[in-house]
């Protein structure tokens, strides 16, 4: 609670301008606070922004009106104190598993064998040693997620910007990836910003779940979900359904609106 | 067991689709011999086979190929790497793009071997102006492929490599080239054998070594085998250099979707 | 083929995309004018010009152009017609596909310029030999084209037109060619793009009439900026032909949806 947020977002609007067509206000004036070491859920409706708000933290689209300043300073382009990781893996398809973990420490001044030890324990942390050398197209879904994460991971960014990470993969597989990543996320406890449309996925992995509105997206409320995540029976504690209960009405507004707007 | 059905289906697959060109040859052999034309209309294969074994063992054939492969390869390289070049360049830059766009979009459906009496005028009558017509014939599919290629590379790898400090120059070689790479051999693939269509056509007009010479010479002189056999030399250069590109890919590619897909 | 997705061309953008030849033109003009060139080599744009429309009043122009594109479509058509049903016959047709694919695959990668010697030599320096060369040249485009169109038919397309009673040939036009139709016309632009470089390589080297001969007979002359003319000319008729090809293509496939 004393410590001061890492990342301040004011007043930001953004527009979004298609190749075809009107230019769309898509953020109008969010602000938000997220602190050090926190794990916070953006979650809301399709078109909401979200992914957005997440790019404009992240500096891979210009800010247009307002501010975001991270650890004090203003975000001017991307870096690798933001480490991101996509829904659709994003890796780099003729590079090897390890060659992709590689690619963000060869970028920084660090000697060759601690690139390969780090590489090496990031691989085994997300539970794939032995796929050290397989291409990405060799691998499941899920499988190309870890190596995703790790890779992020591996080059210490100071936080994890992650969109929809779990949204590509099937329903067993999302479950199991939501456990890994709570249980990497204990380990390394780095700030997270994670980015979803799934009610249970927001309030099963965040501390804090920030609910925005349909477009132009705003934040509606913060609600606070700490739960003893360690209990695997956590799904079905009252308090935990209840919260989740809460928060889909929350959305659920949102969603018709989102829905109501859409052209026929 | 199965090693054996295996190799055994492998060896009927290759029989059968040599079938329809044995079949070929030998019909070729029978019509020629039946009388129904005469020699000089289509010389009997015999005739053609023996004709090549002449210039092979003459020092023709190989004199006349390796000139041929000369003019047509070193066209081809240059087109190759000034169209990867021009087409990363217009691809990065706006101010590349907006003046050769019109210029590669009307001149790629233009033939361009109608300036082949422009290049002689300007450069005169040897390899200098050959290799300049391949080059200027060659370069638009490898420009328009690069551009295509590298245009469609998906914008999270470049936004994942800014993300991990990757700078203008490194990005261009180290993400969009290789993401780019299998447009890229497309464009090249398409190039080659237009590569060896010009080189030939500009040996018949100029004359002196080289098979397109070679064969318009036995043409002058009403010499039908050489004709014939100068058909066959070309059609087994073009046969062979389109097989090496195809193995060339198959290896770059490897860890590509399309490699790990159906197998064989 | 555009290069990069253009705008809705309103007349200023359309002016803004081709500026850059308009540049080259002035460039050219300059260039020549000014002596930094020899102007034997590169004639001025404006004497090209003037030399061009010469050419069309004489007529030499139109009757050699004529003999040009009788040669080329001629040539064309044939191949279209036999290309095509070739490549849905080796697609519906197993063992046509067996005995002619692997032919197909063995000819492709030659390069159809070595066709021209045996045509003269078969058919002499006229129309007949072109129409030939560009037959047989361009067929192969057209038969893969058709080939790999007709494969990706929908085979339940296939099988409901049968039920009904469609048998052999009017199945295969009311259904197999429909969806066969862009995958076929793309062929037949890559068969345009080769029959005018088939077209000019053989009037360049051995003809009596046509444009390539004409530009080899000036340039014979000396009369470059005429030369210059009827060789632009040329190459803007290829890039003329398939932009009217691609617009009329895209009239057909917008027509069948």
């Amino acid at each position: 609670m004393s410590d001061p947020a890492q990342i301040i977002v004011e007043d930001v609007s953004h527009h979004y301008r298609p190749a075809v067509g009107r230019e769309v206000l898509a953020l109008e004036n969010v602000s938000l606070r997220v602190r050090e070491r926190e794990f916070l859920a953006l979650l809301g409706p399709s078109g909401c922004g979200k992914s957005t708000l997440l790019y404009l933290i992240g500096g891979f689209l210009p800010i247009g009106t307002g501010k975001i300043l991270v650890d004090g300073k203003a975000v001017a382009g991307p870096g690798p104190d933001r480490g991101i990781v996509f829904q659709n893996f994003a890796l780099f398809p003729w590079k090897t598993v390890r060659k992709n973990v590689l690619y963000g420490l060869e970028r920084q001044a660090l000697p060759r064998h601690e690139r390969e030890t780090r590489a090496q324990a990031f691989i085994d942390l997300v539970g794939l040693t032995g796929f050290e050398e397989s291409y990405p197209s060799q691998l499941s879904g899920g499988m190309k997620q870890r190596v995703a994460i790790a890779r992020t991971l591996a080059f210490d960014p100071r936080m994890l910007l992650m969109d929809e990470p779990f949204g590509a993969l099937d329903a067993q597989t999302r479950s199991l990836m939501q456990s890994e990543l709570l249980a990497i996320w204990e380990k390394t406890r780095k700030t997270v910003i994670f980015v979803t449309h799934d009610v249970h996925e927001a309030v099963y992995l965040a501390e804090r779940v920030a609910v925005m509105t349909a477009r132009p997206g705003r934040i509606k409320t913060i609600v606070d979900t700490r739960f003893d995540k360690a209990d695997p029976e956590v799904h079905r504690a009252k308090a935990f359904v209840d919260k989740v209960d809460e928060v889909w009405s929350l959305v659920r507004d949102e969603a018709v609106k989102a829905l109501e707007k859409r052209p026929p | 067991m199965a090693g054996v059905t295996d190799a055994g289906r492998r060896l009927a697959w290759g029989a059968a689709r040599l079938a329809p060109i044995v079949v070929l040859l030998a019909a070729w052999e029978m019509f020629a011999r039946s009388g129904a034309v005469t020699p000089f209309m289509l010389p009997a294969l015999s005739a053609v086979a023996g004709r090549i074994y002449e210039d092979a063992a003459g020092g023709d054939l190989f004199l006349n190929i390796s000139v041929t492969l000369y003019r047509a390869l070193a066209g081809f390289a240059i087109a190759a790497v000034g169209g990867v070049v021009l087409g990363a360049a217009m691809a990065r830059n706006r101010a590349a793009r907006w003046f050769f766009d019109p210029v590669i979009s009307v001149g790629f459906p233009m033939p361009k071997i109608a300036f082949l009496p422009v290049i002689i005028l300007w450069l005169g009558l040897y390899d200098v102006s050959k290799i300049t017509m391949v080059v200027l014939d060659a370069i638009f599919p490898v420009v328009t492929a690069t551009v295509a290629g590298i245009a469609s590379v998906e914008k999270e790898l470049v936004w994942t490599a800014r993300n991990m400090g990757a700078k203008n120059r490194e990005l261009l070689w180290q993400i969009l080239l290789p993401a780019a790479l299998p447009q890229i051999l497309t464009g090249l693939q398409v190039a080659l054998p237009i590569a060896l269509i010009v080189v030939v056509v500009t040996e018949m007009q100029m004359g002196g070594y080289g098979l397109g010479g070679a064969m318009m010479q036995a043409s002058r002189f009403a010499n039908s085998p050489g004709v014939f056999a100068g058909i066959v030399e070309i059609a087994i250069i073009g046969y062979a250099l389109v097989g090496a590109m195809a193995w060339l890919r198959r290896r770059l590619l490897a860890w590509h979707q399309e490699a790990q897909g159906a197998g064989v | 083929m555009t290069v990069v997705p253009a705008p809705k061309a309103a007349a200023p953008h359309v002016l803004v995309r081709y500026a850059p030849l308009l540049i080259l033109a002035l460039a050219w003009e300059a260039a020549s004018r000014l002596h930094l060139v020899s102007s034997l080599a590169l004639p001025p744009f404006t004497d090209v010009v003037q030399a061009w429309v010469e050419l069309l009043w004489s007529g030499e122009l139109v009757s050699n152009g004529l003999s040009s594109l009788y040669r080329a479509g001629a040539g064309l058509a044939l191949a279209i017609a036999v290309g095509s049903a070739l490549g849905i016959f080796m697609a519906i047709s197993r063992p046509v596909n067996a005995m002619l694919g692997p032919l197909v695959e063995l000819f492709y990668p030659m390069p159809k310029s070595a066709l021209i010697p045996v045509t003269v030599l078969w058919l002499g320096f006229g129309d007949g030999s072109k129409i030939l060369l560009i037959f047989l040249g361009c067929m192969l485009p057209v038969t893969i084209g058709a080939y790999n169109g007709a494969r990706g038919s929908d085979q339940h397309l296939i099988w409901s037109a049968r039920s009904m009673g469609a048998r052999g040939l009017r199945m295969i036009w009311d259904v197999v060619v429909p969806s066969a139709l862009p995958e076929l016309l793309n062929g037949v632009r890559t068969a345009l793009a080769l029959s005018f470089i088939l077209l000019v390589s053989s009037e360049l080297i051995v003809a009596r009439q046509g444009l390539g001969n004409l530009i080899g007979y000036l340039g014979a002359n000396g009369s470059y900026d005429a030369m210059f003319a009827v060789v632009l000319t040329v190459a803007f008729i290829g890039f003329l032909a398939d932009r009217v090809y691609q617009a009329v293509v895209e009239r057909v496939l917008r027509w069948r949806e």
